[in-house]
């Protein structure tokens, strides 16, 4: 019985992995074929069932389309560090004083303007992104990165303002009341005291704020259309255009992946030391 | 000007209803007030102002005078058979898929939960579908292993002599892939939450039960699983949300199709507004699937309220 059970429990996570991993394993072989070697039969194992070949990295980094590649990744760059440098810049002044600071909104406290920070997100995009294009047509912000930074800081906030909350509320405020009583100011000990210890909060802000903008797809669809066009757009683009290059849009999205994977590995760090610092209490 | 001892006080959160007053206020509205003011512009201004839309008769490609028609864009929403079929889909892919990544993500969370070798590589492992673009997924799934043509999947059901299967020609067929892309892109959310629920469980309850002779399964039943109802409900909640915005993996996998089998809210009123310009009537069924979530997230809230008591 208790054998049945701890191989049903093993079986059950090696099949987990596949369904994660194989796909993920399909998409890096892919990237390695030629046409001829992903129509009909699937092919399963480099160099048994298919020669690979480099073709469709050549084409990525090293052909005529590579100037649109990297005009798109240089657009999706910008736009989502800049959006997420300004949305965890603002996100820490407001988590700071949200737990530094006592706040009357009418009947709404601290608690209650956190709240309503963070129902923000309830939003469904598509509820206001025509309202935007109206806008963006009226300010000439389409069609530009300094659009696409204000509208995804716009849905970053909120994230950034809980992250940061968090972060603060897990500093102690001694030291900054003992810079006080220096004489700092409230902007000096934000400054000089709180941001560099919140620094893992910051990272975290960043980073998650900065995956958001980097695989959004439908305020950059509706924002813009040529010139600040986004990776999600231009593997978009490619997936549903016909005569589908499935080796080069393999290539495009294991490229587009990168900063993904990194935050997957960053994340389970923080995970992991979150249980010890709780072991400690 | 207060003295040093005053100052320090000042910073101890005062327990006292009061808000704050002097410099401490001005610093207190200087650090509030980007954050505020960018949502009030960036989300508050263009929600009012979708609203405001419904109201008239704005659309992007023709030319015409805009007036205001009253409720006639709400009212066409009743009789639109196309808003009919889109809200179901968006409520299948919302109620049905939501409950197999919750299933699927508890399950994920216990077996990560033991305690094994290479268990930190797995958690990355599973850490990053969760990351990856939609669009990246529904490419990934979608499009390369539920393939009708030359996709894996098909050929492993072959294999074992099922007949293969039309994925994405046949309507049903075509949901339960959208499903399923959505779910291995975000089982793992789930999975994150419940771990870390799972990792603040004291162990004393549970050793208790243990001693007195409880099997596995009444643990889970009596301990567990009441201990985690709150963050069930809360993962539960966050992930229902966001599965309502659902577009970018329909719109890559499917396109929405065959007809209009597949098609979420979210696309069609991409479709009204970016294909025949009519912003008006877009508004107001974007504000129907915002009601809607609204009101199934209340309903959803109001039901595990009684749940949660009855633990508890």
């Amino acid at each position: 019985m208790r054998i049945t059970l701890k191989v049903l429990n093993r079986l059950a996570l090696v099949l987990a992995v596949l369904a994660v991993a194989f796909p993920l394993y399909w998409i890096v072989i892919t990237s390695f074929k030629t046409q001829l070697a992903i129509s009909g039969q699937p092919k399963y194992i480099p160099w048994v069932d298919f020669e690979p070949v480099l073709d469709a990295w050549r084409w990525v980094l090293l052909s005529e389309a590579r100037s649109d590649v990297i005009r798109a990744f240089l657009n999706s760059f910008i736009a989502s560090a800049g959006s997420a440098a300004i949305a965890t810049g603002v996100g820490a002044m407001a988590g700071y004083g949200l737990t530094r600071f006592k706040y009357r909104w009418g009947p709404w406290k601290n608690d209650d303007i956190a709240f309503w920070f963070i129902s923000q997100r309830m939003l469904p995009p598509v509820a206001v992104v025509l309202a935007f294009l109206l806008m963006f047509r009226e300010l000439n912000l389409l069609d530009t990165r300094l659009g696409l930074i204000v509208a995804y800081a716009g849905f970053a906030i909120p994230f950034a303002v809980w992250i940061m909350r968090d972060a603060f509320s897990q500093i102690p405020a001694e030291l900054e009341e003992s810079a006080a009583v220096d004489g700092a100011t409230h902007a000096q000990s934000f400054i000089r005291i709180a941001l560099p210890l919140a620094g893992p909060g910051l990272v975290a802000s960043f980073l998650f704020t900065f995956i958001f903008a980097w695989n959004e797809y439908l305020f950059a669809l509706m924002l813009t259309f040529q010139k600040a066009t986004t990776v999600p757009l231009l593997l978009a683009s490619r997936i549903t255009s016909f005569g589908t290059q499935w080796d080069q849009l393999s290539a495009l999205t294991l490229v587009n992946m990168i900063p993904a994977v990194a935050l997957g590995i960053l994340l389970e760090r923080f995970l992991v030391r979150s249980r010890t610092q709780g072991a400690l209490k | 000007m207060a003295s040093a001892t005053d100052r320090k006080a000042s910073r101890v959160p005062r327990s006292g209803r009061r808000p704050e007053r002097g410099t401490r206020a001005r610093y207190a509205r200087i650090f509030i007030s980007p954050a505020t003011g960018a949502i009030l512009l960036l989300t508050i201004f263009p929600l009012v102002f979708s609203l405001g839309l419904t109201f008239l008769n704005v659309n992007l490609f023709r030319r015409i005078p805009i007036r205001f028609v009253g409720f006639e864009n709400w009212t066409r929403l009743f009789n639109d058979s196309a808003m009919a079929v889109t809200m179901f889909n968006t409520m299948l892919f919302v109620v049905v898929g939501v409950a197999i990544q919750y299933v699927l993500g508890f399950g994920l969370a216990l077996l990560l939960n033991q305690g094994f070798r290479g268990q930190r590589g797995l958690r990355v492992l599973f850490l990053t579908p969760m990351m990856v673009a939609p669009i990246a997924v529904g490419f990934i799934i979608g499009r390369m292993m539920f393939n009708e043509g030359f996709g894996p999947v098909n050929d492993l059901l072959t294999s074992v002599g099922l007949p293969s299967v039309a994925w994405i020609s046949s309507p049903w067929m075509a949901r339960l892939t959208i499903i399923i892309v959505d779910t291995w892109q975000w089982t793992p959310l789930i999975m994150l939450l419940i771990l870390a629920g799972l990792q603040n469980i004291p162990d004393e309850p549970i050793e208790a039960a243990r001693v007195d002779g409880a099997t596995p399964w009444q643990i889970f039943r009596y301990i567990t699983f009441p201990m985690l109802l709150p963050v069930s409900i809360t993962a539960i909640l966050i992930r229902a949300l966001e599965a309502f915005k659902i577009i970018d993996i329909v719109r890559v996998v499917t396109g929405g199709g065959p007809g209009r089998a597949t098609e979420p809210v979210t696309v069609y009123v991409f479709d009204l507004g970016s294909k025949q310009g009519d912003l008006s009537y877009a508004a107001a069924a974007a504000y129907a699937l915002l009601i809607l979530a609204i009101a199934v997230s209340l309903a959803f809230l109001f039901l595990t309220r009684r749940l949660n008591a009855r633990y508890t």
